[in-house]
């Protein structure tokens, strides 16, 4: 074996510094990028009834990224993640790992590395001999005193060094996530995909391991695939996220992109807090109207009855004072004040957040203008403009 | 939780009428059999005509000694329901050839029976486990024995194994081989002690696989999916499975299990007077498989003088001993393996 590593570092002729059993290089082997091709997965309840949980899913996942898959419950997003992870066979479509296809690949010869969302730690294994449960199912057989060293060397990466010894229940949820993520990591998988990875953690503990997740992403540059249902968390660490509802692609993108520039209402809608407010709204000759007839822009679509949607921190006070609105209540929340306002003409009230210098008082009538929006077709959701 | 003290009552009110059987019918005979056992001479009456007491009766009702008068009329010899306190009772058992024969018995069955079921329980509960389709129909399949009465079976596998025309027999010579005198006599040659104890575990195992197939079973299907999901990732042979998620995640059950079949192996009584038809070994040798309750129900059956309930009851102390000390190991040892 070592003669033939020798081999091979000759072959590419370079330098290495030290060469001893127990270093361990913690970076991946080789990270590949992920290709769906039409990936569709489709389920039959007893009944017959279909339910398509994934639909003509094409996505290419560039290596050494990491990507959110980001979705409302249901959306088929962890469908998705276990059909990469091989323990759903697809109803149709591809897989590909880098040129590899593995669309009929079983999960253990897929070289991918999977966090659960309740990590399925051994519970009768201590931390190192679950950091240790993959290398021992390697063939060749690794030594005693290497996997120990991989193991630990992993643990540092997660920074749960000093716990090796324990159980998982003795650990907190955090550091049996840290621990999920390193038995993942140690038998350095092409692909690591991490199921709802912050969904059991607390809100300070998400933070933190959010920004850990992202740090040990970077420090491995491991393909990386995560899936979560909470837009802050997505948009917060991923290279990329892919916004998907009942088991379609919505868009993909840049995080900060896919907010500024939503492709549709549904993720319009689906990022943001405060969310977007809709409100109904018709054009006709090039004129962008609300319900109650006030032209608020002029607008090159076709004649159509449409959805605005305008964040709530577009309105402005500052600028084109377009909207006549009543402000029924106001909000002090620090650097903003919130605002609920009522135009006329609708039966919902639209929230504005406005910063907190200009001071705004509820009860009163005033003109608010806001510096963007977009517009979707009311039927398909469609962006327009 | 009892919410108020006043409950208390209630709760005593609820549970009297189970208190009170079990205070006639298990703590008394319990108590009683522990005093017993160390009175010598124990008589459970005295049998008297014209005030004249002319023997003692045993516990059920026969005379089992007559009594003897002095020149005055004055009774001689028991003056008392027992003569003494002492640990004759224990002496005289471990000194009885047949009693040390049931003790050895008793033995050897528990150390095949126990370990035997509970490995081949798991395994068919891991095969069971693995398929999908019929999975309901072979779990009543093997549910069945646990059903159906005891001495039913012990005469069906005393058919099987009949040496005439049983099917095993029938079964070996189709194979080519020699017919076996299991538990009957055939071609002049008696069953011998290998035979007998072989067709007895085979009825034990197979009857004791049911409960143990039942626990094992819902014990998996408890098991997180995801701990297999997460092993098959990493590419885990199965066997590795086995031992590593598996049996021990399983081994709160395996450690009940083992505890209450090691309890029932000792108790072993009816399997064996199922099999041999009322005895307790083939008509060569009744005594050849006879177990320790076995010998605790002889003496107490065919009680032929006055000290036959003690020893039965130092008899049925001695496997109480036996029991407990096995138990208490057995908690200890699980205290340290089992992951709880």
């Amino acid at each position: 074996m070592e003669a033939e590593q020798k081999n091979e570092e000759a072959k590419i002729e370079e330098p290495i510094a030290s060469n001893d059993s127990t270093n361990v290089d913690i970076s991946v082997q080789q990270s590949v990028d992920v290709r769906l091709e039409g990936l569709t997965k489709v389920f039959l309840d007893s009944t017959k009834k279909e339910t398509k949980a994934v639909w003509d899913f094409n996505v290419v996942i560039p290596a050494g990224k990491l990507i959110g898959l980001l979705g409302p419950s249901g959306c088929g997003k962890s469908t998705t993640l276990y059909m990469i992870a091989g323990l759903h066979n697809p109803t149709g479509g591809k897989i590909f790992f880098g040129e590899e296809e593995v669309t009929h690949t079983p999960p253990e010869k897929r070289g991918i590395g999977l966090v659960f969302q309740n990590y399925a730690l051994y519970p009768h294994l201590t931390v190192r001999e679950n950091i240790m449960f993959p290398l021992e199912n390697m063939r060749p057989r690794m030594e005693k005193e290497k996997m120990k060293a991989l193991a630990q060397e992993m643990a540092e990466l997660v920074h749960i060094g000093d716990l090796m010894d324990r159980k998982p229940g003795q650990l907190s949820g955090g550091q049996q996530q840290r621990v999920a993520i390193a038995r993942a990591l140690v038998k350095k998988p092409k692909v690591l995909l991490l199921d709802e990875p912050l969904s059991n953690l607390d809100a300070r503990l998400r933070l933190q391991t959010r920004e850990e997740i992202r740090r040990i992403q970077k420090e491995t540059g491991i393909t990386t695939i995560f899936v979560t249902h909470d837009q802050e968390e997505a948009m917060s660490i991923s290279d990329q996220i892919v916004v998907m509802n009942y088991g379609v692609e919505q868009q993909m993108d840049e995080p900060q992109k896919v907010y500024e520039e939503p492709a549709n209402l549904f993720v319009a809608k689906f990022l943001g807090n405060p969310p977007i407010n809709v409100i109904d709204g018709v054009v006709e000759n090039g004129e962008l109207k609300l319900i109650n007839g006030q032209v608020i822009d002029e607008i090159d679509v076709p004649d159509q009855e449409v959805s605005i949607g305008i964040r709530p921190e577009f309105f402005t006070l500052d600028e084109n004072l377009k909207l006549d609105v009543y402000i029924e209540m106001v909000e002090h929340i620090g650097r903003d004040t919130m605002a609920l306002c009522k135009i006329d003409g609708y039966e919902n009230s639209v929230r504005a957040i406005i910063p907190s210098y200009k001071k705004l008082e509820a009860n009163q009538n005033i003109k608010i203008g806001f510096r963007r929006y977009f517009v979707f077709n009311r039927e398909t959701g469609e962006r327009l403009k | 939780m009892l919410e108020y003290k006043n409950d208390i009552w209630k709760a005593l009110l609820a549970l009297a009428p189970t208190l009170l059987l079990m205070a006639v019918f298990t703590f008394y005979p319990m108590i009683n059999t522990v005093f017993s056992a160390f009175m010598e001479g124990y008589c459970y009456g005295v049998w008297r005509d014209n005030g004249n007491t002319i023997g003692w009766l045993s516990h059920y009702g026969e005379t089992i000694m007559q009594s003897s008068y002095d020149a005055e009329g004055n009774l001689i010899g028991f003056t008392e329901t027992y003569v003494g306190i002492g640990f004759g009772n224990f002496v005289t058992i471990f000194k009885d050839p047949t009693f040390i024969d049931a003790l050895k018995n008793t033995a050897i069955m528990v150390i095949v029976s126990v370990p035997v079921t509970v490995i081949i329980g798991l395994l068919i509960s891991v095969a069971l486990n693995g398929i999908k389709k019929l999975q309901s129909v072979f779990q009543t399949i093997y549910f069945l024995p646990y059903v159906t009465n005891t001495i039913a079976l012990g005469l069906v596998f005393a058919v099987l194994f009949s040496s005439r025309n049983g099917l095993i027999n029938s079964f070996i010579e189709s194979l080519g081989g020699n017919r076996v005198a299991w538990i009957t006599p055939f071609a002049g040659k008696n069953p011998s002690y290998f035979t007998c104890l072989f067709v007895l575990m085979v009825y034990t195992v197979w009857n004791g696989l049911a409960f143990k197939i039942l626990v094992f079973l819902s014990g998996m299907q408890s098991i997180d999916k995801q701990y297999y999901q997460a092993a098959q990732i990493d590419s885990t042979p199965r066997w590795r499975v086995f031992t590593k998620i598996t049996v021990p995640l399983l081994s709160p059950m395996i450690a009940y299990i083992t505890i209450t079949s090691f309890i029932g192996a000792f108790k072993a009584y009816s399997s064996v007077i199922a099999i041999f038809n009322g005895n307790y070994g083939p008509r060569s040798n009744p005594n050849m498989l006879i177990t320790v309750v076995g010998y605790t129900y002889d003496k107490l059956g065919k009680m032929s003088n006055v000290n036959e309930l003690g020893r039965a009851c130092a008899s049925a102390l001695v496997l109480f001993a036996i029991i407990m000390a096995i138990t208490v190991v057995e908690l200890w040892v699980s205290k340290k393996k089992v992951h709880y």
